[in-house]
C-alpha cells in the first residue's frame, strides 16, 4: 500500500464547527491510478490536502509508503512532500519570472541537488513531456496544456511515491484535457502511483477506480478491487 | 551557496523597481550617516591638532589693570609682570608648576637687509615656546639654552618674512639687520597665522631696558588632572601675584590667567558631545531606511505569498523560506548601503579638499574602521529588518496560498 488512511477524522474548528471528513478509510495501492470525485464540499479538497501534508487531521492515522503522517514539524512535512508527493493543479501555480526550466528544476534546489545536475534532470522530464524546445521560455509565452505539462514535469523531477493531482484539466479546452489525461495514463503504464481530485465524469472515467466522497464520508471505491 | 544567491538575484532582478527604490532610501541614510561623521570628523580633527592634553598644560598670564581698590591704591592702576616673578611662582607652587616660562615682545621692529625691510615685533622667548606656540621649523633650528644663556643676538624669522628679505627661504647663517644690531639668523619657521621673529627672552630683555617688565608669563604645569585642579591652581597662581605686586586676591582684572588645560577639558567635553549627536541623528537616519526595507519587505512577502505556498508545495522548508527573506534583506541593505558608503566618502574627500585651507575643519574624512563599523551595523540592520517579515512569510499555509481566487 502506498496510502493507508485509517478513520480519519477532520474538523474545522469555528463558531459552528466544521466536521469535513468522517471516519475515512482508505488505500491505494502502489502503480494505481485512481481518481477522487465529489461535489464541492464534500470534502475531497481536505482529504486531498491531507494526503499532500498540506493540511493535519485530528484522529486517526495516514501512512504514506510506509511512514507515519502525524504531528511532524513543519519542516519535516515539507522534506517528506518534497521526496515522496508531487503536485499538479489546476491553475499550475508556475512560478512566473522563472523560465520551463527552471521551474522543473526548483523542486531538486530545495533538495541540495547540484544545479548541474538539476537541470539536466529537469531537461530529461521536460524532454519526456515533449517540450524540449520550450525550456527557456516563461509561463506567460506557453498555452495552458504547455504549462500543465510543466508542472507535471515539475512533479516527476523528484521521483515521487504518488502524483496528487488537483483536477489538473481545470483550466484546459476539451482537447488539452484529453492529451492531458492520455499522458497520465502514459505515466501510469510505467508504474507512476497518480490520484487526480475532480467533479468531471469524463476524467474520472478514464482512470482504473473512482472513489466517491459525499458530505465527509467515502461512498464507494475506498479500497482497491 | 552560489546557488543560492542565485536564486536571492533572481527575486531581486524580477523586482527591479522595488528592490532600486527601497535600496535608495538605504543609500541615502548611509550616505547621510558618512558625511555627518566626516564633517564632525572634521572639526574634531581640528580641535586636535590645536589641542592635546601634552599642549594643554599651559598657563598664560597676561597684565591687566587692577578693578578693586587695595591697601591704599586706587583701583584702575596697570599691573607690569616682571622677571622676578617667574622665580617667585615657580617657589611658592612647586607642587603644580614644572616649568615657567616668560616672554617679552618688542613692537614695532624694522628688519632690513640691503634688499629690503619688514616691520614686525620681535618675541623674546624660550625654547620650549616652539611647542606651546606650535613653531614648525622649515630650515635650521630654533632656539636653545645656549642661546639665552649667551643673550647672543640669533633670530628664527617667518619663511615670509625670508622671502621679503632675501628672496628664497632657506636663508640660515645670513645676517639680518634690526634696532641697530646685526642678527644671525639660525633658523625659519612656518605658521599658520604668526609672522614675527623669535629671539631670545634673555636678548630681548638686555635690549629693552632695565625695569624688567615682561609681556606675558606663561607656566607648565603638573599633577592636575581635572576642572577643579585647574581652577585651584588659577587661584593660587592669583594669589602669589597679588602678595607681590599688591592687589586684591578676588580681583580678576588686575591680572588675567588663561588656563589651556580647562578650556582643553570643556573642549574635550564638547566634542564628544558632537560625537554622540552625531552618532545619533545618523543612526536615526539609518532607522528610517531600515524601515523602509522592512515595510517593503513586508509588502513583498504579501504580494508572493501564492509564490511562497508553491515552493512550499514543492518541498520548501520553512526554514529555506525564512534564509531567502531574511538575505534578501541583507543583499539589498548591504548593496546600497554600500554604494551610499562609496557616495559619502567621495563626496567627504571632495570636501577635504575644498577646504584645506579652511581653519574650521582639518581632514573631514571617515577612516576604514568607521566604513567596516557602518557595514557590519547594516548587515545586522537588514537581517533585522527582513527577520520579521521573514518570520510573517514561513506562516504561509500552502494550502490557502494555493487555493484558487
Amino acid at each position: 500500500m502506498i496510502i493507508e488512511l485509517k478513520d480519519i477524522n477532520k474538523t474545522y474548528p469555528g463558531a459552528v464547527p466544521l466536521h469535513v471528513l468522517k471516519d475515512i478509510n482508505l488505500s491505494i495501492e502502489r502503480g494505481e491510478l485512481v481518481s477522487i470525485m465529489g461535489a464541492s464540499g464534500s470534502g475531497k479538497s481536505t482529504l486531498l490536502n491531507i494526503l499532500g501534508i498540506l493540511d493535519t487531521y485530528d484522529s486517526g492515522s495516514y501512512h504514506l509508503d510506509g511512514t507515519l503522517i502525524k504531528n511532524l514539524s513543519e519542516n519535516r512535512a515539507a522534506e517528506l512532500r518534497g521526496r515522496m508527493i508531487g503536485f499538479v493543479f489546476q491553475s499550475f501555480n508556475l512560478i512566473n519570472y522563472k523560465t520551463a526550466l527552471e521551474n522543473v528544476a526548483l523542486p531538486l534546489f530545495y533538495q541540495g541537488v547540484s544545479r548541474r545536475k538539476r537541470n539536466a534532470l529537469a531537461m530529461e522530464y521536460l524532454e519526456k513531456m515533449g517540450l524540449g524546445d520550450r525550456a527557456t521560455h516563461l509561463p506567460s509565452e506557453m498555452s495552458g496544456g504547455q504549462k500543465q505539462r510543466v508542472a507535471i514535469a515539475r512533479a516527476l523531477v523528484t521521483k515521487p511515491s504518488i502524483i496528487l493531482a488537483d483536477e489538473p484539466t481545470g483550466a484546459l479546452d476539451s482537447h488539452t484535457s484529453k492529451e492531458v489525461m492520455q499522458l497520465f495514463r502514459d505515466l501510469n503504464a510505467e508504474g507512476m502511483t497518480i490520484a487526480i481530485v475532480t467533479h468531471d465524469p469524463n476524467v474520472g472515467a478514464q482512470t482504473n477506480r473512482i472513489i466517491r466522497i459525499s458530505d465527509g464520508r467515502i461512498v464507494t471505491g475506498d479500497s482497491p478491487a | 551557496m552560489l546557488d543560492f544567491f542565485r536564486e536571492i538575484a533572481q527575486i531581486l532582478g524580477h523586482n527591479k523597481m522595488r528592490t532600486f527604490l527601497t535600496g535608495i532610501a538605504v543609500a541615502w541614510g548611509i550616505f547621510m550617516l558618512i558625511i555627518l561623521l566626516g564633517m564632525s570628523r572634521g572639526v574634531l580633527n581640528n580641535f586636535n591638532s590645536f589641542q592635546s592634553a601634552e599642549n594643554a598644560s599651559t598657563v598664560s598670564i597676561w597684565p591687566g589693570y587692577t578693578e578693586k581698590a587695595y591697601k591704599g591704591y586706587r583701583e584702575g592702576r596697570a599691573i607690569q609682570l616682571k622677571d622676578t616673578d617667574l622665580g617667585t611662582l615657580a617657589e611658592r607652587n612647586s607642587n603644580n608648576v614644572r616649568t615657567v616660562l616668560a616672554s617679552k615682545v618688542i613692537e614695532g621692529t624694522q628688519l632690513s637687509t640691503s634688499r629690503d625691510y619688514v616691520a614686525e615685533s620681535l618675541f623674546g622667548v624660550f625654547p620650549e615656546n616652539q611647542h606651546t606656540d606650535r613653531v614648525e621649523i622649515v630650515h635650521g633650528r630654533f632656539l636653545n639654552d645656549s642661546d639665552l644663556d649667551g643673550r647672543r643676538k640669533v633670530i628664527v624669522i617667518n619663511r615670509k618674512t625670508a622671502r621679503v628679505l632675501f628672496d628664497r627661504e632657506d636663508v640660515v647663517g645670513e645676517r639680518v639687520n634690526a634696532m641697530g644690531l646685526s642678527w644671525l639668523i639660525i633658523g625659519v619657521y612656518d605658521h599658520r597665522w604668526e609672522k614675527s621673529s623669535y629671539i631670545p627672552f634673555t636678548t630681548a630683555m638686555m635690549l629693552s631696558g632695565s625695569d624688567g617688565t615682561v609681556t606675558n608669563i606663561a607656566l607648565k604645569i603638573k599633577n592636575v588632572s581635572s576642572a577643579e585642579d585647574g581652577d585651584s591652581l588659577d587661584s593660587a597662581v592669583r594669589a602669589t601675584l597679588a602678595s607681590t605686586h599688591n592687589f586684591d586676591s578676588t580681583d580678576h582684572n588686575a591680572v588675567h590667567i588663561w588656563n589651556r588645560f580647562t578650556q582643553y577639558l570643556t573642549g574635550v567635553k564638547a566634542t564628544s558631545i558632537l560625537e554622540l549627536a552625531v552618532w545619533i541623528i545618523g543612526i536615526f537616519t539609518m532607522l528610517s531606511g531600515i524601515v523602509g526595507v522592512s515595510n517593503i519587505m513586508f509588502v513583498s512577502v504579501r504580494e508572493r505569498t501564492h509564490e511562497i505556498g508553491i515552493r512550499r508545495a514543492i518541498g520548501a522548508k520553512p526554514r529555506s523560506i525564512l534564509v531567502q527573506i531574511v538575505t534578501e534583506s541583507v543583499v539589498i541593505t548591504t548593496f546600497f548601503g554600500y554604494l551610499g558608503i562609496v557616495g559619502g566618502t567621495l563626496i567627504t574627500s571632495l570636501i577635504a579638499k575644498l577646504t584645506e585651507q579652511a581653519d574650521f575643519l582639518k581632514d573631514p574624512t571617515v577612516d576604514i574602521s568607521i566604513a567596516i563599523k557602518v557595514t557590519l551595523v547594516l548587515i545586522a540592520a537588514g537581517a533585522l529588518a527582513g527577520l520579521f517579515p521573514a518570520i510573517k512569510a514561513t506562516k504561509v499555509k500552502p494550502v490557502e496560498a494555493l487555493r484558487d481566487e
